[in-house]
């Protein structure tokens, strides 16, 4: 009986060991591995912030410029609003098409003519719109402050998370960086 | 004899036990390294596919760079689709609600690597398609921040390519750990049976030397090899054994001394006695004539100098049984006018009921037959009441001669000890009219006729209606020659 038993346990471990071997054999499917983080790379155009499904997300407009786009330039982009393949898509924008370019004479650096007004440098940007800004959802606000953040640390004036005041008619908005991490 | 054993019972004997014992270390040894040395060799196998795919994917994901154009058309997405993929998988490119595809295939994607890959790493995964592994991989196209940081795009690449040649390797690998396991359990069962053989040889000697020592073969003796622990068992049991012959040949020595100074001194006592009896006849013719006190000393003197004659000539015929030289002398003799003889001759005719069957002829030593007879009548007269019978029946092979009497019978612890020698039942009966000798005398002589398979016996014990009988048993053909099987 003990002798019996003495060769029945190391039999039934054995026996264990051989079905995990086998069951364990050749390629598993395995749970989601994950590595270093996402590929990344330039882009070349314009820079807009839309929305999709109420998220502000980014597209890009092919120019025909080689060197990078004002903050004025891409201001004046995204008051016009999505374009027609971006609008098929889903994109939208809740910054409102009455919203005008600036009357005033524009700051240094600007292109003469153009319809919004930048200012301001590394400690802070002043977007100048014609029309109430109180009215701006926060959304379009932030549309307008990544757009023209973005322009502006691509061409060197400021950094990316640079607060911008956003001025209209009716005063100004406090001053904001871009919400996107 | 191993075979005998094997049969039965002995299933968990030494051999099987080491057997089991090699099989399972060789096994349990070998399945550790192979499926240690096999699981390290799939890890190392597919870390270094997966590591490779994804190294080519994000080789080729860089060439796309500089985005252009988002949100991309569909054309865009099945474009970069086909530039992405290559003989070895396809990719399947997502923009949000677009998707396209390298090649006609079902969707593989799991919602646990879209989830990784918006989350904005690399990610990877191996599932089984109808039992082919495959792997998939993952990642999101991003931009450059100008702080250095990126930006999700929503562009989300997937490379799917098939394991099957990682597969194959490792499955090659799974044969080669089965062989090798196969393999050390030949190894490890030859080498258990090699071992088993070293150690049960000595083992089987030992006890084939230990069955020859209790046989009585005192001059067994085991050849010692090595040093080991079997070895200092064989010391030990030579050791032994040598010191059992000393022994026992001592206590021969002195039993065979003590023997030969009986049969010597009968020897010697024989010459006196002849002269003594020779003038104790002369006393006897003269006893009659002599007065009183004289003539009944001279009558004892007669008489005490025939017991010692009869003493001295017993003790000769004992010490030859002892000695071994007793023989033989046979004859086909009748029976019963044996039987007859012997009793006539001691004037017993009268006094036995003799039942004596004639015409059985046996061959036998006749003189040794007439002092068994008279030996066991004279005892039954002595001992026994009258009226003494004797009974000779014949059976195949055998015959029997039954002496009883109407006596108190024997008492159980007579009946173990009637054929020593100087047994006296009667312990208040210090001298006897017999020697003693008597039925010892008569028990060797019985034991003296043999044939092959056969022993004469005499049996000593109680009839039913009380009395003592005493039993002879004799084979009917006696031979001289049967090897002495003590």
């Amino acid at each position: 009986m003990t002798a019996r038993r003495a060769v029945v346990r190391p039999l039934l471990t054995g026996g264990l060991l051989l079905t995990l071997l086998v069951a364990g054999c050749g390629v598993r499917p395995s749970e989601v591995i994950e590595g270093r983080p996402a590929q990344s790379g330039a882009s070349q155009g314009i820079r807009l912030y839309l929305l999709w499904r109420g998220q502000v997300a980014v597209v890009v407009r092919t120019t025909k410029l080689d060197r990078p786009p004002s903050p004025e330039a891409s201001l004046t982009l995204l008051l016009a609003g999505p374009n027609e393949n971006e609008r098929r898509q889903g994109f939208t924008s809740e910054v409102p098409a009455g919203l005008g370019p600036v009357p005033s004479t524009p700051p240094t650096g600007t292109a003469p003519g153009s319809p919004a007004a930048v200012a301001g440098g590394a400690d802070g940007l002043t977007v100048t719109v014609t029309g109430p800004v109180r009215p701006l959802s926060a959304d379009a606000a932030a549309q307008i402050i990544c757009t023209v953040a973005d322009a502006a640390a691509q061409a060197g004036r400021a950094e990316y998370f640079v607060p911008v005041t956003i001025a209209g008619s009716d005063g100004a908005l406090p001053a904001l960086p871009c919400p996107i991490k | 004899m191993t075979r005998r054993r094997w049969a039965d019972g002995r299933a968990f004997g030494l051999r099987v036990r080491l057997l089991l014992a090699f099989a399972l270390l060789g096994v349990t040894t070998t399945a550790v390294v192979a499926s240690g040395s096999y699981f390290q060799a799939r890890t190392v196998i597919l870390q270094q596919a997966q590591d490779a795919a994804v190294m080519s994917l994000t080789d080729q994901l860089a060439q796309i760079y500089p985005l252009r154009q988002l949100p991309p058309t569909q054309d865009d997405l099945e474009t970069l689709a086909q530039r992405l993929s290559d003989r070895e998988g396809y990719a399947v490119v997502v923009y949000r609600d677009m998707r396209a595809q390298g090649a006609e295939a079902p969707d593989l994607l799991t919602p646990q690597l879209r989830q990784s890959v918006r989350d904005g790493v690399v990610a990877w995964q191996r599932i089984s398609v109808s039992g082919e592994p495959v792997l998939l991989i993952g990642t999101q196209l991003e931009l450059d921040r100008p702080d250095g940081a990126s930006l999700p795009s929503g562009l989300e690449i997937y490379s799917v390519r098939s394991l099957a040649p990682e597969q194959q390797s490792i499955d090659r690998l799974a044969t080669l750990a089965w062989l090798t396991g196969g393999l050390s359990l030949v190894l490890a069962v030859l080498l258990a049976l090699l071992a088993a053989r070293g150690v049960l040889r000595p083992v089987r000697e030992l006890g084939r030397a230990a069955r020859s020592l209790g046989e009585g073969r005192l001059t067994t003796r085991l050849s010692v090899r090595g040093a080991d622990e079997l070895a200092d068992v064989a010391r030990t049991f030579n050791d032994t054994a040598a010191t059992l012959e000393r022994q026992v040949g001592e206590l021969r020595r002195m039993e065979a001394d003590a023997r030969r100074f009986v049969a010597d001194v009968s020897h010697e006592l024989r010459t006196p006695l002849a002269a003594m009896t020779a003038v104790t006849d002369v006393l006897d013719e003269e006893a009659d004539r002599l007065p009183g006190d004289a003539g009944r000393a001279a009558r004892l003197v007669s008489q005490e100098t025939q017991s010692l004659t009869q003493l001295v000539n017993d003790l000769i015929e004992v010490s030859r049984f002892d000695s071994g030289t007793a023989r033989l002398a046979l004859d086909d003799v009748d029976v019963a006018a044996a039987v007859t003889a012997t009793l006539r001759l001691r004037g017993w005719t009268d006094r036995v009921h003799a039942d004596l069957p004639p015409g059985i002829v046996a061959r036998l030593d006749p003189r040794r037959l007439d002092v068994i007879v008279a030996n066991l009548v004279g005892n039954a007269f002595r001992h026994g009441a009258d009226p003494v019978s004797l009974r000779l029946r014949a059976e195949p092979g055998w015959l029997t001669i039954e002496v009883g009497d109407d006596g108190p019978g024997l008492r159980p612890e007579v009946l173990a000890h009637v054929f020593d020698r100087f047994y006296k039942a009667d312990t208040a009966r210090t001298r006897s009219e017999g020697s003693g000798l008597g039925l010892a005398i008569a028990w060797e002589n019985a034991r003296l006729h043999r044939a092959p398979g056969q022993r004469g016996s005499l049996t000593a014990g109680n009839a039913p209606h009380g009395g003592a009988v005493f039993t002879l048993r004799l084979p009917r053909v006696a031979a001289d020659d049967v090897e002495e099987t003590r």
